[in-house]
């Protein structure tokens, strides 16, 4: 597959995403469900775009490291606060 | 014409630092800013549960979508612009780099727009702790976007200007990598601030 080939599937992947993400924001009902679903999608939208919109796939193993961390941990944060949620305000209370 | 070719399409080097190591410094510290907000928002959610959920049904879920798709599309149009540079066509890359272009320019029209509708619906900055930190955010990227457009005129300019070849394109390739962290932040504002209720 051509590099202009996997750019397009990369592309209209992520624009099929984020209309099922608007579908999903005005129709969903709240409860962990949704947070499980936005974590995921924001997980593989990152990877999409820095695998190859970036091309940091094959690139600086430290670079590709740090990018690829963020979006697992900005994820597990998201899941982390819908389920430990009173915990984390009892801890950060002022 | 179709803006493909049949040239061959010479692959980056593995392990190389894709644009220099000067432009990677700036995107860490960019994505260490948006952390710390992105962890005032977690926080701020934890000890407001109410009013995050009751916060993103109030945004205009459209303007979300529509800006997604005018930010993923803008970065798709900066991945094509390099290879049309490292396929020595640099008037496909200003082709594409025209698109970025309008992309941003779209953004910005679009978010403010809703920000004007936001206003007439008597929300703002002070409507509560979901929409201060939503206006902080939104606001911040806005503004990365404002100067990532700049960005994409001054590329546009070099290259118009014979400044890149195949062999040598380090400024656009340095210029693609921030544009698509600024990318990269609106697609976690977007689902935290529009869908997570």
């Amino acid at each position: 597959m051509s590099h202009e080939r996997k750019l397009t599937l990369a592309w209209l992947f992520l624009l099929a995403l984020t209309l099922g993400g608007g579908y999903l924001g005005e129709t969903a009902e709240p409860g962990l469900g949704i947070t499980l679903i936005v974590a995921v999608v924001i997980a593989i939208k990152g990877r999409l775009v820095i695998d190859h919109f970036m091309e940091l796939g094959g690139a600086n193993r430290r670079i590709r490291r740090l990018m690829n961390a963020y979006f697992y941990v900005l994820p597990a944060m998201v899941v982390a606060v819908d389920l430990f949620g009173p915990l984390l305000a009892r801890l950060t209370a002022i | 014409m179709s803006l493909a070719t049949t040239l061959p399409f010479p692959e980056p080097a593995a392990g190389r630092i894709p644009g220099n190591k000067g432009i990677w410094v700036g995107i860490f510290c960019e994505l260490t800013e948006f952390a710390l907000m992105f962890i005032v928002f977690f926080l701020a959610r934890a000890h407001n549960p109410e009013a995050f959920h009751d916060g993103p049904a109030r945004l205009a879920t459209s303007a979300g979508v529509i800006n997604t798709v005018l930010m993923l599309s803008s970065s798709y149009f900066v991945a094509r612009s390099l290879g049309a540079i490292r396929r020595n066509r640099p008037r496909h890359t200003l082709y594409w780099l025209g698109g970025a272009l309008a992309c941003g320019v779209g953004y910005l029209i679009v978010k403010t727009i809703e920000f004007a509708w936001y206003g007439e619906q008597g929300i703002n900055g002070s409507s509560g702790v979901f929409f201060t930190t939503y206006y902080y955010l939104a606001f911040n990227h806005l503004v990365h976007v404002g100067w990532g457009s700049l960005g994409i005129l001054w590329v546009m300019a070099r290259t118009w200007a014979g400044a890149y070849s195949p062999e040598d394109h380090e400024g656009l390739e340095a210029f693609a990598c921030y544009w698509h962290t600024i990318d990269l932040a609106w697609l976690i504002i977007f689902p935290i601030a529009y869908v997570w209720h």
